[in-house]
């Protein structure tokens, strides 16, 4: 059973037509993606009865076919469809069908604000650059990209887009570990040495320093014990 | 709408026009002047540097603010235009400074954001 990512990942038409495919999983650079968002102007609108079709044009690459099925049991029909010459947010899923990628959007929202356009082109290169190197930092803890709240882009609740959080490798190690303890009086700083035998004792504490003053984590019976803000 | 919209298009500022000379780029710009035949007009990018944009038809319309061009670059270093889009500004305006901030990371990562 495959661990599907549980990211939302920004990412250009170019990126995603080079994703491969091995059975279920894409990759782009080795890096899994399912959910992502691509930011991008209509070009092209097709109302079918259980779908429409769009084609989304971010310059990168050729229009990608997007999908929305549309709920036919809806009479007023939520589904209005958007313009083409319209800036659209889509977040779906990638598919791959004979060899044709496209998405299936399960929310498209024009854009109200252009500058979210300027945003989601700095977060896909902040977002590929920090997935790549998480795949190429040695450690023993696996990355993982816990959403610091939802954020509100364009108002799609629900989904946790990846944080712009500045998190360092080893200081997201020392996170995640934080997070996963149970137990109330948290982790301390003796059992994050054990479980990250590669990282100094100097290195933790410095982190941990960072992480408190952040607010992701906070100590509990004394200095040396830490739990995580976020409920999980 | 023709072949150019089926092909990657750089995004450029008017600095890196030099370097594209006969390919699609996107240009997004602030305008300046339209010129009174309305088959030219001028864009300034984010820091201020002019783009000239021809057009193979007149203008059938006024345009304003933030303009969106698709096109390629002709040997004069001036974008024929192919289509063109204006930004929404009803709402926020525009921040063209910061887009140019956007066209530096993206030429600086091209591995993260590739054209193709």
């Amino acid at each position: 059973q495959r661990s599907r990512s549980q990211n939302i990942v920004p990412c250009t038409v170019s990126q995603l037509l080079a994703a491969e495919q091995v059975d279920e999983v894409f990759r782009i650079c080795d890096v899994e993606i399912s959910q992502v968002t691509v930011v991008g102007i209509v070009r092209h609108a097709e109302k079918a009865p259980t779908n429409i079709l769009y084609k989304v044009d971010d310059m990168t690459a050729a229009p990608m076919d997007v999908r929305q099925w549309v709920d036919t049991d809806e009479a007023g029909g939520e589904n209005v469809v958007v313009p083409p010459g319209t800036y659209v947010k889509v977040a779906g899923h990638l598919r791959s069908f004979q060899n044709k990628k496209s998405l299936v959007a399960f929310k498209i929202m024009p854009l109200e604000n252009m500058n979210e356009f300027t945003t989601h082109i700095l977060e896909i290169v902040n977002a590929h650059m920090i997935l790549r190197k998480n795949l190429m930092s040695a450690s023993s803890v696996p990355p993982s990209f816990s959403s610091t709240g939802i954020r509100d882009m364009g108002g799609y609740g629900g989904v946790g887009s990846l944080p712009v959080n500045g998190l360092t490798a080893h200081q997201s190690q020392v996170l995640n570990l934080i997070k996963s303890c149970p137990v109330p009086e948290g982790m301390s700083l003796q059992e994050l040495k054990v479980q990250l035998h590669s990282m100094s004792m100097s290195t933790i504490k410095q982190a941990v320093e960072f992480l408190s003053s952040e607010g992701h984590i906070y100590s509990t019976v004394d200095d040396d014990h830490y739990k995580s803000t976020d409920a999980e | 709408m023709g072949d150019i919209h089926e092909v990657p298009r750089p995004r450029i500022a008017t600095g890196q026009l030099a370097q594209h000379i006969g390919k699609p780029v996107c240009f997004v710009g602030r305008v300046e002047k339209i010129h009174p035949t309305g088959k030219l007009f001028v864009l300034s990018d984010g820091v201020g540097k002019h783009t000239t944009v021809e057009l193979s038809e007149p203008l059938d319309e006024e345009i304003s603010g933030i303009i969106e061009v698709v096109g390629k670059v002709t040997n004069q270093a001036t974008i024929m235009c192919v289509s063109y889009v204006q930004f929404r500004e009803d709402k926020s305006p525009f921040d063209l400074e910061l887009y140019n901030e956007a066209l530096k990371i993206i030429h600086e990562f091209p591995d993260y954001f590739p054209f193709g």
